[in-house]
């Protein structure tokens, strides 16, 4: 109790004094003491009596109402709701959920890099370079349509996946992570000085616009609906996978390699699929990112990005979709939503990313076995925890 | 039914395995009995394939494997239990027999679990608890389980009673003659070489990447030589 008493001092002490040479010294003090209320309210909220007694009576309630509607029928509740959703937003809002929609397809994608074979890619946003150039290049410069070249840009993407796992997959953990990032940072190198194909960091223009019959797709609305059905495409084929033998097969790998390869699991197949699965994703979300901005430039696939994305993932929870997505959503919409911060909204942002891992290092709805790998000293708990969810 | 020919393994410079011979015949239980470091644990994964031999051969059935990757040789029929148990924590023990039976279809778990549950009744009884809530003994038997699930012909088992209260030991030595009652052919490597010998058909003890010794169970068990260096007599 007095250990996180302290811990929570020290935090918002901390807070003060990183935010004290922008925002002065009376505003540090505010902030301290405001992010000291409202972690020692929360602590006591969430640990204290009213957890025992209220809230848990209440989640439980929550629990059992959801699990008796079932699934299929939420579902597509959630889809007639973001079918009208667009019905009452503005072309802004719009086009900021389009853009929410196509990190989702790269957070899923990466998630089953990192979440499920657990190998981890700080190299992600190449894929989602090579998807958006080759989108670009197809329509500049041989006139393909967004539909025909489609199918050949995940072909492509599938293919770098497994080029880059090659080298890769003799590495773990750390190793790896490296030799990914130099992959991403090599890509936006080659698409910044490889003038006669990529024209260099102007970027491309004029990309086409899809098309269905007769309809051009020029409004936010448009793409929206477009991002939706692709979205929901994503969702449903890595819930399948992840349900499959091959999922499966990627949890036993990331638990235990030897183990794995003891129980006749092609190990290295395994990887490589799932490096060239993960960029698939990546790979359409640039195609769809390149049709929505009908422009590409290496500016917009910085390491930045990938670090954002692999955020996303984390935060929402690690393995899990709804938490993926969910990590997603919060990701794109706070520095929205932050923007009367004006340039603080990003230290606002990294606070808020790091009390997170402070005190819920398994992410917003990540399952009980990710918090039983980060927190062993209550291991025994979370597995009662388990059981009683398998029951 | 399992040949290994003058194999020779190597870490990097380290030579651990200096020409080994064995030979195992169906339905026997074999041991590889030895101190630290001579090799046994070495010899198991040369046979099941996560360790390539530098030289030499290793025929299964009158085939040579010894160039095979270890998920064909699951296949093939060859089970290994990797030293040290190796269970997935946190899957249920369902889930880590299921994996067990990677290489099987979906059918043949199902045939092949009753099974499995007449050998380990405790198994079924903590069928939806988590691997890593089991208790050691629980765990070796939730390993020898796994293996089995993939229907091996040979069972390679590395250290089963490593960690685990001589009576817990005991009970999966039992579990050991009664699996081989069933007709898998067992290649044992202990520490315990008391336990293995008695459990034994034949056994062959290892010294720094040699085979120095090969004999039935009973005239090791009786060797002075071997009382003396691995009995504790």
């Amino acid at each position: 109790m007095i250990k996180k008493f302290i811990r929570i001092l020290l935090l918002s002490l901390w807070f003060g004094a990183i935010t004290f040479p922008f925002t002065g010294i009376r505003n540090a003090i505010l902030l301290s003491i405001s992010i000291m209320a409202s972690l020692i309210l929360w602590n006591t909220l969430s640990k204290g009596i009213i957890k025992r007694e209220g809230i848990e009576i209440v989640s439980k309630r929550i629990q059992t109402f959801s699990s008796k509607i079932p699934r299929r029928i939420l579902a597509l509740f959630f889809i007639f709701l973001f079918l009208i959703l667009p019905l009452f937003m503005n072309n802004y809002f719009i086009d900021i959920t389009n853009l929410t929609g196509i990190y989702i397809i790269l957070a899923l994608g990466l998630n089953v890099v990192v979440g499920l074979a657990g190998l981890l890619n700080l190299g992600f946003v190449a894929f989602y370079a090579i998807g958006a150039y080759s989108y670009a290049i197809l329509s500049t410069q041989a006139n393909f349509s967004f539909w025909a070249s489609l199918p050949i840009v995940i072909l492509l993407v599938g293919i770098s996946g497994i080029l880059l796992g090659f080298p890769a997959l003799r590495l773990k953990g750390d190793y790896l992570a490296i030799v990914t990032l130099g992959f991403g940072e090599m890509t936006r190198l080659v698409l910044n000085n490889w003038d006669s194909v990529t024209k260099g960091p102007n970027g491309i223009l004029n990309i086409a616009p899809p098309e269905v019959g007769s309809i051009v797709f020029r409004e936010p609305i448009h793409y929206y609906y477009l991002i939706l059905i692709f979205v929901i495409l994503t969702t449903f084929a890595i819930k399948r996978i992840n349900n499959s033998k091959i999922g499966r097969a990627w949890v036993a790998i990331r638990e235990d390699e030897v183990a794995a390869e003891a129980m006749g699991i092609d190990t290295v197949r395994m990887k490589l699929l799932s490096f060239s699965f993960g960029a698939i994703w990546a790979g359409l979300g640039g195609v769809l990112f390149a049709a929505k901005m009908r422009f590409v430039s290496p500016e917009s696939f910085t390491f930045f990005e990938s670090v954002i994305i692999l955020c996303m993932v984390i935060l929402g929870g690690l393995g899990s979709i709804a938490g993926v997505i969910l990590g997603t959503m919060i990701l794109v919409l706070l520095p929205e939503a932050l923007r009367g911060f004006e340039h603080y909204r990003m230290l606002a942002l990294g606070a808020g990313l790091i009390l997170m891992m402070v005190f819920k290092p398994e992410g917003i709805l990540g399952g009980p076995r990710k918090r039983a790998e980060l927190r062993p000293d209550d291991e025994r708990i979370y597995m009662q925890e388990i059981e009683t969810i398998k029951k | 039914m399992l040949k290994l020919e003058n194999i020779y393994s190597s870490y990097g410079p380290i030579e651990a395995l200096k020409g080994i011979n064995i030979e195992i015949k169906e339905k026997e239980i074999v041991c590889l009995i030895g101190g630290n470091g001579a090799g046994k644990s070495t010899t198991l994964m040369t046979i099941s394939g996560i360790n390539r031999p530098k030289r030499g051969r290793i025929l299964f059935e009158g085939k040579e494997i010894h160039n095979i990757p270890p998920h064909r040789i699951v296949e093939i029929g060859i089970s290994q239990v990797p030293e040290g148990r190796r269970i997935l924590p946190k899957l249920t023990v369902r889930e880590n027999l299921e994996m067990g039976a990677f290489t099987r279809g979906k059918k043949e778990t199902e045939k092949v679990l009753p099974w499995i549950y007449e050998i380990f009744p405790v198994l079924k009884e903590r069928e939806k608890q988590a691997g890593g809530t089991l208790s050691g003994g629980e765990q070796q038997m939730l390993a020898i389980a796994r293996a089995l699930m993939a229907k091996p012909k040979l069972l390679l088992l590395d250290e089963p009673s490593l960690g685990l209260a001589p009576i817990i030991a005991g009970k999966i030595f039992k579990i050991i003659r009664e699996i081989n009652d069933k007709g898998v052919t067992v290649l044992l490597v202990e520490q315990n070489a008391k336990a293995a010998l008695k459990l034994s058909h034949r056994g062959y003890v290892m010294e720094t990447g040699r085979i120095v010794m090969e004999d039935s169970a009973e005239s090791l068990l009786n060797d002075p030589g071997v009382r003396k260096a691995y009995l504790g007599e």
